[in-house]
This record gives structure tokens, C-alpha cells and sequence, in this order.
């Protein structure tokens, strides 16, 4: 009786074993993110999502320049099904054949999100999922900021940190200031040109936006662009500081979804899509400041719009740089930028 | 020590394959991609790196602040090297704790102390208004000045503890017989203790200089790319341009300068010498 019972057990775990085995290889989803806050993506995204379609979650996190090399590897045998990448990132990885057109009817959310995420290529591959301000952040006591070019003012600039080239805030600064001159070609020339006159002056080409609550604290710049996911940290300080709304508009960037090409889990990956644009995820990530939403219908307490980027206002002024300029660019941006601002 | 040398050789074996298998192979290919191109093996990526103004400029600014910060280290490092070695015991003790424990604080911490240091409303303008050396605040951050006191507050250590080592080799009475010989302080220095540490002054020197020639922190931090060095010129070419060319040249050519470094410390201490 007892062996019978130990048998039967043994019986029913095996057969469990298998089955659930079975069950996951059916439904697994491998996703690749940024490895950026985590912990709150799987509290809000990742295990409700699991949850919901009974389904595992495989999670490969690293930055864009790796995760896109390990596609570009993978290519004949996709291991990832989705990714989130940036706008001009997605482009890249569109022309280089490893993703596929998204089946937009099949996200329920689609129609809820503003119209600069809806297809920010414009070639049906990406849809944004979050994107965020980069304007100025500047002493309001000291100076005022209502053009971009302002801050190439003799008076201002010495007390001025730009983004260098190789940052995610060079090139769209860049580009509002060309904007700002009236000379906004492609090559960023006009632009380079003007930051490389005022050179010297210009405290840093800063690297890591982190450094500039510092320098901001001991008085060395009293102004700067940065994006809006920097913003929150300035505002604790007890100085004066204002967020420019200059005449030329605000830039900014964008991360979009992708779907790798060839794989298997299509619907699962778009209904992993469909829910992470959802309104209720949406509005925890904006909650936590972890992503500002690119569904519309999220509403947030003031507090939380004040540290993010929020609001059909703002995200129909936001001038981004398209991703065909920026890739076909990239190379010959840097090249400027060393020989006229770099020495 | 051992019957044949092959039993040398054998029990050195596991180690050596080791080092090669995980560091000699590895740098070996890293460093041969500055040699190849699509025609075979080539120096056109040497040509073309040299060819940029740019490059031109960042190569000679690190090796200037690589031998300036060497040469200032050795000034000071002799002189403190010298003191502590001439303290009783326990002081030494404790003087050789003082000089090592920078090295135990994480150089990101110690870099970011100089930016608040050497700020507008930092210790040194304060200062310096105060005697009225300036009316307006002085910028040191974000220029070779800064990186420079970086890299020497980061590397200092080093050399003094490479001299104290050495002096502490130096027979008791060497200088003083020198001295009632006759001898001024700049012979002594000159004819007797340079040449008998001059081992201490090749290892720091060698250590300082490579330090400097490599460290990415401090000209990251302290000079940004206002003052771009090979190490940090380097990182953009991998991270930014994707360029692995211009990065194994820049590679390539800090290994030359740190072996030549080494090389040339010998010869002039060696030159002293035969004299």
C-alpha cells in the first residue's frame, strides 16, 4: 500500500515535471531591455504579466551597442523575441533585416498613445513606448533662457555645461541650437561651428548628466541641457533653477518596441506589447518615475508630471531628431565635432 | 636549486600556459588589429590615427602630463622618501601608513574630492582671494592643471614608497661620509644616493608614468573632454565611434610608451652610473 502510494507519487511528479516542462517550452518570451531600473519592471510588468498569460519570462538586459550586436549574431536563429531599443537604434536594426513590421491591430492600446510613439520611423517596424523632454535646466536668478542660442551668449557661456557629441543630449542640443540659427542641415555644421567659437569659455562637454547637479550645487555652471529624466535631481537643490521652454521648442528622444525577425512567439510578443502599453502599466512606471508614458490616457498627480516628461502639450512640441538623419550622421558628427570642438 | 633545467621549465609550464592562453594570446589579437586590413598586414591605421590633428594633439598632451607628473613625483618623492626613512622606527611606521592609505580610498573618491577642492567656491579660490592673488575665481576644473594634480595626488604614493624602499638599501653611512669628504648636497644626491636607488626610481618612475598614461578616472573626471588623453580618447572610440582600429592603435601605442618609459629610466640611471 505504501510502496503503491510512493510510486503513485512518483508517477504524478514525473508526469507534473513533464508537463510543466512541456507548458513552458510552449510559452516562454524572451525580452531585451535596458538594464535600468529592474526591480520595478518586474514588480509592475514582468510578474503581473507572467500571471496574466501563464507564461515565463525570460529577461537579457545590457546596453543598446551590446544587445544589438547579440541580434546581429543571433540572426539566423533569433533567441530574442522583443526588444526595446531607441528610435534611431530601431532603424539601424530595421535596415540591417533583423525585425519585423508590427501587426498594429493587434494592440489593443495602440490607438490610446500620443501620435509621436505611434510609428516613430514611419516605416510600421517600431512602436515608442516612452520618450522624454531635453531642454535647458538654468539659474533663474542669473540669466534667461528663452532661445536656445542663448546660451552661447558671451555672458552666459562661461558659466555653461553642453552635452558632448557622444552623449544622448549632444546631438539633439545640437540640432535645436542649428535650429535656433536658422541653419539646421543635417551635418549639424552651423551648430558644431558656434559651440566650437565659444569653446573655451564653456565650463565642460559634460559625459554624465550626474556630474552636473555638483557642479550646479558649487556654482561652476548656471546652466545646461539635459533630459527630463535628470530633471528631479536639480529641484532638491536649494538654488533658483527654472526649465527653459525656449521659442524653438524642446528635443528630445525616444526608446521604441521592436519584433525580431523570424521568431517564434509573434503573438506573445505582442501581447507582452499590448500590455506594457496599457494605461495601468503605463501610469505605475510614470508613478515610480521609472518612464513617461506614451499612452495619453495616463493621468498622474502633479508631483509625478513635474519629474517627468507629461502631457499632449509637451509631447506635441518635442522636435526629435529623425533616426535616418541621426544614423547616416552619427560618424560624421564626431568627426566635426573633434576637429573643431575637440582640440 | 634544480637538477636540470627541464624540471625548471616543467614546473614553470602551468603558469606559462596560463598567462598565455588568458593574457598573451588575447593582447597579442587585440593589438594585431591595428596591423590589419582587408590587403594583409598594413601601417595605414597608424598613418591615418596620426593624421588627425586631433590625435596629434592628445598624444603629445599625455605624454607631456604623463612625464610631468613623473618628474614633479620624483622631486617630491625623494624629498619625502628621504625624511621618513630618516625617522626612528616607529615613526616611519606610521609616516609609510600615511603615505600608503590614499591608495586604500577608491580613486573615483578621491577624484571627486578635487572637483569640490578646486571649484569656483572651492578651497583653493577661496584662498587665493583671500591674499588677493584674484579678484574673480580661477577655472582649474575641466584644464590640464587639474588633471595634472589629479594624477599626481593619485600616483604619488607609489613613487614614494618605490625610494623608501630603496634608501632604506643605502649604507648607513654613505651620505655622511660624503659629507665630511666634503662633498655639497647636490653631489650627494647626484653621486651617491641617485645611483644607488636608482632601481626605486626606475620601479616608480615606471609605475608613475604608466599610471598616468593609463589612468581614466581622474582626466574623465577632472579634465572631461575639454582635455581629452589617449585613455580617455580610447573609450569614445569604442563606445561612441565603434571604431576597435583606432582603438587598438591607441592601445598599442600606450604599451610602446610604457615599455619605452621603463627603458629609458634604465639608460639614465644606468648612464649615471658608469660615470
Amino acid at each position: 500500500m505504501k510502496r503503491q502510494a510512493v510510486l503513485a507519487s512518483a508517477t504524478a511528479l514525473i508526469l507534473g515535471l513533464g508537463l510543466g516542462s512541456a507548458q513552458a517550452q510552449e510559452k516562454t518570451l524572451t525580452i531585451s531591455v535596458y538594464a535600468f531600473a529592474q526591480d520595478e519592471y518586474k514588480k509592475m510588468l514582468y510578474d503581473p504579466f507572467e500571471a496574466q498569460c501563464g507564461c515565463k519570462l525570460v529577461v537579457e538586459t545590457g546596453n543598446s551597442v551590446e544587445r544589438l550586436a547579440k541580434m546581429e549574431a543571433n540572426k539566423a536563429n533569433p533567441v530574442i523575441d522583443m526588444a526595446v531599443i531607441s528610435m534611431a537604434d530601431a532603424l539601424q536594426a530595421s535596415r540591417a533585416g533583423l525585425i519585423d513590421a508590427i501587426d498594429t491591430a493587434k494592440l489593443t492600446n495602440f490607438d490610446k498613445l500620443y501620435d509621436i510613439a505611434k510609428d516613430p520611423n514611419g516605416d510600421g517596424m517600431s512602436v515608442g513606448y516612452t520618450f522624454y523632454a531635453t531642454s535647458i535646466v538654468y539659474r533663474t536668478d542669473k540669466m534667461q533662457i528663452d532661445s536656445w542660442a542663448d546660451l552661447l551668449k558671451p555672458e552666459y557661456a562661461s558659466h555653461v555645461a553642453f552635452p558632448n557629441i557622444t552623449t544622448n543630449q549632444g546631438p539633439p542640443a545640437l540640432f535645436m541650437l542649428g535650429e535656433a540659427l536658422g541653419q539646421n542641415t543635417p551635418d549639424l555644421k552651423a551648430a558644431i561651428e558656434a559651440v566650437a567659437e565659444r569653446k573655451d569659455d564653456i565650463v565642460t562637454f559634460y559625459v554624465k548628466s550626474s556630474q552636473l547637479v555638483q557642479l550646479m550645487q558649487q556654482e561652476e555652471i548656471w546652466a545646461a541641457p539635459i533630459g527630463r529624466f535628470s530633471w528631479a535631481p536639480f529641484t532638491k537643490l536649494d538654488l533658483p533653477l527654472g526649465w527653459a521652454t525656449p521659442k524653438e521648442g524642446q528635443t528630445g528622444g525616444m526608446n521604441v518596441m521592436v519584433l525580431t525577425k523570424g521568431t517564434k512567439n509573434a503573438d506573445l510578443a505582442l501581447q507582452f506589447m499590448d500590455y506594457w502599453l496599457s494605461t495601468e502599466v503605463q501610469t505605475k512606471l510614470a508613478e515610480a518615475l521609472v518612464d513617461s508614458p506614451a499612452n495619453s490616457e495616463v493621468v498622474v498627480p502633479d508631483e509625478v508630471a513635474d519629474n517627468i516628461t507629461y502631457g499632449e502639450e509637451t509631447a506635441s512640441s518635442l522636435k526629435l531628431i529623425p533616426s535616418a538623419v541621426a544614423l547616416d550622421n552619427r560618424d560624421g558628427w564626431l568627426a566635426e565635432w573633434n576637429s573643431k570642438v575637440g582640440q | 636549486m634544480f637538477q636540470n633545467r627541464a624540471e625548471a621549465y616543467a614546473l614553470a609550464l602551468p603558469a606559462a600556459i596560463f598567462a598565455a592562453i588568458v593574457f598573451l594570446i588575447p593582447v597579442g589579437l587585440l593589438l594585431s588589429e591595428g596591423f590589419r586590413s582587408a590587403q594583409g598586414w598594413t601601417l595605414s591605421a597608424f598613418v591615418d590615427f596620426f593624421s588627425q590633428p586631433l590625435n596629434q594633439k592628445v598624444f603629445l598632451r599625455t605624454l607631456k602630463l604623463g612625464v610631468m607628473v613623473t618628474a614633479a613625483a620624483a622631486v617630491i618623492g625623494y624629498a619625502t622618501a628621504y625624511a621618513i626613512v630618516s625617522l626612528p622606527p616607529g615613526a616611519k611606521g606610521r609616516m609609510i601608513g600615511l603615505v600608503v592609505l590614499p591608495l586604500m580610498i577608491s580613486p573615483v573618491a578621491r577624484t571627486y574630492a578635487w572637483i569640490v577642492i578646486l571649484g569656483r567656491t572651492g578651497i583653493v579660490n577661496q584662498a587665493l582671494m583671500l591674499v588677493g592673488l584674484t579678484d574673480e575665481p580661477v577655472r582649474f576644473l575641466f584644464t590640464e592643471t587639474a588633471v595634472f594634480i589629479g594624477l599626481l595626488q593619485l600616483f604619488l604614493p607609489l613613487m614614494i614608497i618605490s625610494l623608501i624602499s630603496a634608501l632604506e638599501n643605502l649604507p648607513k653611512d654613505a651620505v655622511p661620509a660624503a659629507r665630511i669628504l666634503g662633498a655639497n648636497w647636490f653631489q650627494v644626491f647626484w653621486k651617491i644616493i641617485l645611483p644607488l636607488t636608482r632601481e626605486g626610481l626606475i620601479v616608480g618612475g615606471t609605475l608613475v608614468f604608466t599610471g598616468s598614461l593609463t589612468a581614466y578616472i581622474t582626466p574623465a573626471i577632472l579634465g572631461g573632454s575639454k582635455v581629452l588623453m589617449l585613455e580617455t580618447l580610447l573609450y569614445q572610440q569604442v563606445t561612441v565611434a565603434n571604431n576597435f582600429v583606432a582603438a587598438s592603435v591607441i592601445a598599442f601605442l600606450l604599451i610602446v610608451m610604457s615599455f619605452s618609459a621603463n627603458i629609458l629610466l634604465r639608460r639614465i640611471a644606468t648612464a649615471r652610473n658608469r660615470k
